[in-house]
């Protein structure tokens, strides 16, 4: 996680180098330690350290961690030519290297050769079986082919031993819902959820696939993680309040004729509230489509 | 009181300081020998997945009143069951870790160089002071301290008498072995820096037993009461939302 302090600083930095000031190292440092994606600003700024063979010397031993650097970055703006280069030269001085071949495999997916990187993953999986990322890259590569099961399988196995890998669960989440496999999505928000209980974009998400997975059970459970959401969010969520609604009113349809003394089902005070606090949202920010608002409201039958 | 000793400026130079220059170039020494010898440890499948299995567990522990309740009690059973629960451990198969220890050669040999490198430095250099500068005053110190700290500082001599600022060859020697680790910080870096005490520590409770761990996890998710958070939450919501209408 990126804190604020170190956004703030990476985005001055980003700003000093932009314009010509010094600093370009520091920042490349910082975006490693914080791994985010600046590829196209590295990339150019990399290059032209090592393209400066005084700078590119006075680095001393980082002078290779730049050369990685670069190469990935230059792989994802698709530059592969400089990525190529950077990547020979770092097999020339290390061409045992196993942190090389994971590139070199990189290149190749970068590339579209899916069987040749494929081949190069498994066979640095049977040096390591326990490398994290080339795992994953393999997922990745599985979803970039457009074969999701495959992803799914790869990520079970995944998950199977790095059980405490919350990223690996939200990816995972996310191609079940894309494939509408909605219990197994909802699987994995759970886990997501125990991993991260403070979190309101989880119980949203759970919240949605609940909803959409539908019965009157997963109905109010939804209700609930909305709420949750809200409380969480400090009533800023559109999404949840919206979603107060939705399951207000299909609550409402399912549970007709049921006897409603059921004080789960029914809770008539939030809905409105929430429609209210919509209401208003939208008066202050968007006030040209409160028509549209109320009119859906209406047929939602909560606002009178 | 006895009056005031008087220590030979030949003790400072011939004793004192090359002692202490001993001892640091030892440390670095021992630093390099240390890393040309260390392995890189290949972790163990069964190792690794036993430690995200604790993690797991740990947080359904903590966040379990956050997802309904028959979540929770699928998830229960799938970690505790008796048949094959992920948390459990077969008594027969619970494994002691000195019996890992033996059986894995591998394992015993890390230790051993470890140990190697840390103790037979030790031990030279011991035998070298206690055989050259054993059983003399080296140094004093500029305060007085109360008669505790003899056996710290007066260490290889056995007179009750001798005040107790006055620092014997053998525990300057103690004081540098144990003293020097800020210098190594400085000199090495600082994660390189070689840390005897703390290796010391770990030279006693070597080995973490994952049974055990696992275990305990079972029993804490065992033990839990489920109460479900989220009806809760919605009044919390409509209050949040209540406030935020007004």
């Amino acid at each position: 996680m990126v804190t604020k302090t170190e956004e703030t600083e990476l985005n001055q930095l980003e700003n000093q180098v932009e314009n010509g000031g010094g600093g370009v190292w520091e920042y490349l440092s910082l975006v490693r330690k914080l791994k985010v994606r600046r590829s196209e600003i590295v990339l150019k700024h990399g290059l032209s350290i090592l393209n400066d063979p005084g700078k590119r010397s006075a680095l001393g031993p980082d002078e290779w961690t730049l050369y990685e650097q670069v190469a990935i970055a230059a792989m994802d703006c698709q530059s592969l030519n400089v990525a190529q280069n950077c990547i020979k030269v770092l097999k020339k001085k290390f061409p045992e290297s196993k942190r090389v071949g994971k590139l070199e495999a990189l290149l190749l997916e970068a590339k579209g050769m899916w069987e040749e990187a494929e081949k190069a993953y498994t066979s640095l999986l049977e040096d390591n079986p326990l490398d994290q990322v080339i795992h994953k890259r393999k997922v990745a590569m599985a979803k970039a082919q457009g074969k999701p099961s495959l992803a799914i399988e790869h990520l079970n196995k995944y998950l199977e031993v790095f059980m405490a890998d919350h990223d690996a669960w939200r990816e995972l989440a996310e191609i079940y819902v894309s494939l509408q496999m909605y219990k197994q999505a909802a699987f994995c928000y759970e886990e997501l959820i125990l991993t991260q209980p403070t979190l309101p974009l989880y119980h949203l998400a759970y919240a949605d696939v609940l909803y959409t997975i539908g019965g009157l059970e997963n109905l109010i459970a939804a209700r609930k993680y909305y709420a949750a959401t809200i409380d969480l969010t400090g009533g800023k969520s559109t999404r949840a309040l919206l979603g107060i609604c939705l399951c207000g009113s299909a609550i409402a349809q399912l549970s007709k004729g049921r006897n409603k003394e059921d004080k789960d089902m029914a809770a008539p005070e939030l809905q409105s509230l929430a429609a209210t606090a919509l209401e208003r949202e939208y008066k202050q920010k968007a006030p040209a489509k409160l028509n549209l608002l109320s009119s859906a409201l209406r047929s939602l039958k909560i606002s009178s | 009181m006895a009056e005031d000793l008087v220590l030979d400026t030949a003790i400072r130079d011939w004793v004192l300081i090359p002692l202490s220059v001993v001892m640091v170039l030892i440390g670095i020494l021992r630093y390099f020998v240390s890393k040309l010898m260390r392995s890189s440890p290949t972790p163990d499948a069964k190792m690794v997945k036993e430690g995200q299995v604790v993690i797991r567990a740990r947080n359904l522990k903590v966040g379990a009143n956050f997802i309904p309740p028959r979540s929770f009690r699928t998830r229960r059973f799938y970690f505790t069951n008796e048949e094959n629960g992920l948390l459990h451990v077969p008594k027969g198969e619970a494994t002691n870790p000195q019996a890992a220890m033996f059986s894995d050669p591998n394992m015993a040999m890390d230790m051993m160089k470890k140990n190697l490198s840390m103790i037979i430095p030790q031990t030279l250099t011991f035998a070298w002071v206690n055989f050259f500068f054993s059983g003399f005053v080296a140094a004093k110190i500029p305060f007085p301290l109360t008669q505790r700290f003899r056996s710290m500082l007066q260490n290889g001599i056995d007179l009750s008498t001798v005040d107790v600022s006055y620092v014997s060859s053998r525990s300057w020697y103690f004081l540098n072995l144990f003293g020097l680790r800020g210098l190594f910080s400085l000199i090495l870096g600082d994660e390189n820096a070689i840390d005897d005490t703390q290796r010391m520590m770990q030279m006693g409770g070597f080995g973490f037993d994952a049974s055990k761990s696992l275990g305990a996890e079972k029993d804490g998710l065992d033990i839990i009461q489920h109460e479900w958070a989220l009806p809760r939450f919605e009044q919390r919501a409509e209050s949040v939302l209540r406030k935020l209408v007004k």
